[in-house]
């Protein structure tokens, strides 16, 4: 709890901002409220200090820019929590205990301090480092690196702000004749 | 028309006094047809099913949101779903050990695999040996038409007569012209949607309403048009145009997604055998329909050798039941059906019922499937999202080897299922490097740009392939279980190589680019289009049914599923299963109103 207030100093105006205007446009889709911003909610399988340091990493991978609010308005790392939660598989709980130590350790080894202490460019190299072995990951944070970009991408293009705001999907809804296709007949 | 959502009710309890016409093990395609096709001739039918009838709609949710769903799809801790890996590095039976609550087949769509959890089955409780085969079963009422892929394709006579063609394997006893008008029965009575295209190997049905296709997809028929190729819309048992014999079927709305699950279709524009055969058919009156029922043993008469009924347990009480009927119909699926015939022994039939060939559980065959190519069309990079997906499939692009050519690596051929444009997932997500701003938007620049399409050829029927008993493993229910001897040859292995070599030819005459190819062949069984256990063919020696699948041995006993298939062709089975069904139960039926069974 006591990293929360911390977490929350570390947001920047442009993703404050972004946050808040999702918070604003969500309600408008369909299918009612939003899931609230994950913002410095607590975790329920993760520590706090964990958790500040995964909502922060998931932002990072996909960030709010001008067409749309990214993996924090959408709640991310509060999905991947609750799915660590209630999760009955122990090996993967700890791949991630020791996935976020290990990005800890990459953080003190770049920039001689806690992630989220570091600056905005700091945290960009730490993660550049994590993601420089995407296709063949060999080290203990370039593992990690694919697990957390692949469930952020997951539960960010699954998510209310995914789907309709960024990739402004517009199907499964009742088709009214405006299919984008070419008879082939 | 208003869709009648309440299904008629099912009997509490089933009379088991009386001798039934008929009865009929299994509610899926083939099942479904030959009590649709029975009862209308007014006979008295009783269907067993092993599984649930399922609140089918409340199963598939097709229009949930996957925001909306606690775990975007996923099933439950606990439960779990095997992998490829899983099915390469283990040997069966998968679930043996497995720290999990339940294990279920690969089957789940990118959307989780939450929607088929009660729908397919528990590999805990249904066991099988042998070689590696990733077998998916779905024990409820209509079986694995809940969820099938739709793609709704006839044989010609490349496939009934293939033997005469390239001098491998056996001729079906039966051409095109026998089963045509049962495909044109198939098509008016439960709906299909294509483009007629004229072509003697891939034939042409009674199309209602076609997809239309995108941009991409355009692009490549337009560019395999000049090479005398074809690409055809999805031919989709799905009806587009609505069904007024039917009212417990919609038509197609167009909604979209159907990508993101195995299959179903809560509104049933998708034809699944209870709305599309079973409901019809309890409105007759004449069919009676027990769920819950595991058959495991067609019961003999000692004295004449002949069928004379079912002997199944209540699959929750395990209490033992008998049917009695003039006629056993087996329709439990190509494995569930030679697995009856193997346990139904008896001193007229030492080797399992019908097995005089000794050919029950033998020249067992299927699709291969796995290879493919992705491409990406550079124009559409950046361009505004548009609606894409809003159809039950995309493209088709039928057999084109060993029609005329004489390929130098393998006989038989393959057709390629495919897909362009925008849907509800960027798939290329995990492909597309890096991560922060410029990953964002080339996820979102690049979404509904790429065209993917994935091969299923034609395995030969081997008898070396073969299913039999395990005499040491039991199901749940305390019934001997399969074991595999089944393996892709070298004809699928060259095969599956020129799958990806031409997929990408393919792709890029049409000038489109390709990144990606998967050159891996998926496990035995992927498909989930088993086949040929208990073939057709006129010589009782070397099989199991005659051309209207009556057993040579037990003449009313009839196995009406994909069982009966002597080759698998390289297309897509269930319309085929369904003509074949429709075919045998009218000859059943004007053979029992002459007498002769």
């Amino acid at each position: 709890m006591t990293d929360a207030p911390n977490h929350l100093e570390s947001l920047s105006r442009r993703e404050m901002i972004a946050a808040t205007a999702a918070a604003l446009v969500t309600p408008l889709l369909p299918g009612g409220a939003a899931a609230p911003p994950a913002v410095g909610v607590p975790g329920k399988f993760l520590t706090a200090a964990e958790y500040a340091l995964l909502d922060e990493l998931t932002e990072l991978i996909i960030p709010a820019d001008d067409h749309s609010p990214g993996a924090r308005a959408a709640g991310v790392a509060g999905y991947i929590d609750g799915r660590l939660a209630e999760s009955l598989e122990p090996d993967w709980q700890a791949r991630w205990r020791s996935g976020l130590q290990a990005v800890e350790a990459l953080s003190h080894e770049l920039n001689g301090k806690p992630f989220l202490e570091a600056t905005a460019e700091q945290r960009v190299a730490v993660l550049t480092r994590m993601a420089a072995g995407e296709q063949d990951p060999k080290t203990a944070p370039e593992r990690f690196f694919r697990e957390l970009k692949g469930q952020t991408a997951h539960a960010y293009y699954t998510s209310k702000i995914g789907i309709h705001l960024d990739q402004e999907y517009k199907g499964n809804v009742y088709q009214r004749g405006e299919f984008a296709g070419y008879d082939a007949t | 028309m208003t869709l009648v959502k309440v299904a008629p009710p099912l009997d509490q309890d089933v009379d088991l006094s009386r001798t039934y016409d008929a009865v009929i093990v299994g509610s899926g395609a083939a099942g479904g047809m030959a009590a649709h096709v029975l009862t209308t001739h007014g006979l008295q039918v009783l269907l067993l099913e092993a599984g649930k009838k399922l609140p089918i709609e409340q199963e598939l949710r097709s229009m949930q949101w996957p925001y909306d769903h606690p775990r975007r799809g996923d099933e439950p801790p606990g439960s779990h779903h095997l992998s490829f890996n899983e099915y390469t590095i283990r040997k069966p039976p998968y679930a043996k050990g497995a720290a999990f609550k339940h294990v279920y087949s690969y089957v789940g769509g990118w959307s989780g695999s939450d929607y088929v959890k009660n729908i397919i089955v528990d590999e805990k409780d249904h066991p099988y040996t042998g070689t590696n085969y990733a077998w998916v079963r779905a024990r409820c009422l209509g079986g694995k038409t809940n969820i099938w892929g739709r793609l709704a394709l006839r044989l010609s006579d490349y496939d009934f007569k293939g033997k005469s063609h390239d001098g491998y394997g056996e001729d079906w006893p039966i051409s095109y012209a026998d089963v045509e008008p049962y495909y044109d029965k198939v098509d008016l009575y439960l709906g299909i949607s294509g483009v007629k295209e004229n072509l003697p190997q891939l034939p042409d049905s009674q199309f209602q309403r076609p997809s239309k296709l995108n941009v991409g997809e355009v692009k490549l028929r337009e560019s395999l048009k000049k090479g005398g190729q074809v690409l055809t819309p999805y031919r989709a048992g799905v009806t587009t145009d609505g069904l007024k014999h039917n009212k417990y079927r919609s038509k197609c709305y167009g909604r979209g997604a159907c990508d993101r699950r195995p299959g179903g279709c809560d509104i049933h524009a998708v034809f699944d055998s209870p709305t599309g055969l079973i409901y019809p058919a309890m409105d007759t009156g004449h069919l009676t329909v027990r769920p819950n029922s595991t058959a495991h043993e067609v019961l003999v008469d000692k004295n004449t050798g002949r069928a004379r009924g079912v002997a199944f347990l209540d699959s929750v009480t395990r209490k033992s039941y008998e049917a009695k009927a003039k006629v056993v119909i087996l329709a439990a699926s190509t494995l569930e059906s030679a697995r009856l015939l193997l346990l139904s022994r008896s001193p007229q039939h030492p080797n399992g019922l019908g097995n005089s060939s000794g050919h029950v559980g033998h020249n067992f065959c299927e699709h291969v499937m796995g290879p493919g190519v992705t491409g990406l069309i550079k124009e559409l990079v950046g361009k505004p999202h548009t609606l894409d997906d809003g159809r039950p499939g995309g493209f088709y692009i039928p057999r084109f080897r060993n029609l005329k050519d004489r390929q130098p690596g393998f006989i038989r051929g393959y057709g390629y299922e495919g897909n362009s444009g925008h849907s509800m997932f960027p798939a290329h997500v995990m492909d597309t490097a890096g991560f922060g701003g410029q990953f964002k938007k080339n996820v979102r620049d690049h979404a509904g740009a790429f065209i993917s399409m994935g091969a299923f050829g034609e395995v030969l029927a081997r008898y070396e392939s073969y299913v039999d008993l395990d005499p040491d493993t039991k199901d749940k229910w305390g019934i001997p279980v399969l074991r595999f001897h089944y393996q892709f040859s070298d004809n699928e292995r060259k095969m599956a190589e020129d799958m990806v070599a031409t997929g990408r030819e393919m792709l890029e005459t049409a000038g489109i680019e390709v990144v990606g190819q998967d050159k891996e062949i998926l496990t035995e069984g992927w498909s989930i289009h088993e086949l040929g256990t208990a073939r057709m063919g006129n010589d009782p020696k070397t099989s199991v049914l005659n051309q209207f699948q009556q057993s040579h041995d037990v003449p009313n006993l009839l196995v009406v599923d994909g069982s009966s298939h002597v080759s698998a062709s390289c297309q897509n089975p269930t319309w085929t299963i369904m003509a074949l069904a429709w075919r045998s139960c009218d000859h059943l039926a004007e053979e029992l109103r002459k007498g002769n069974l």
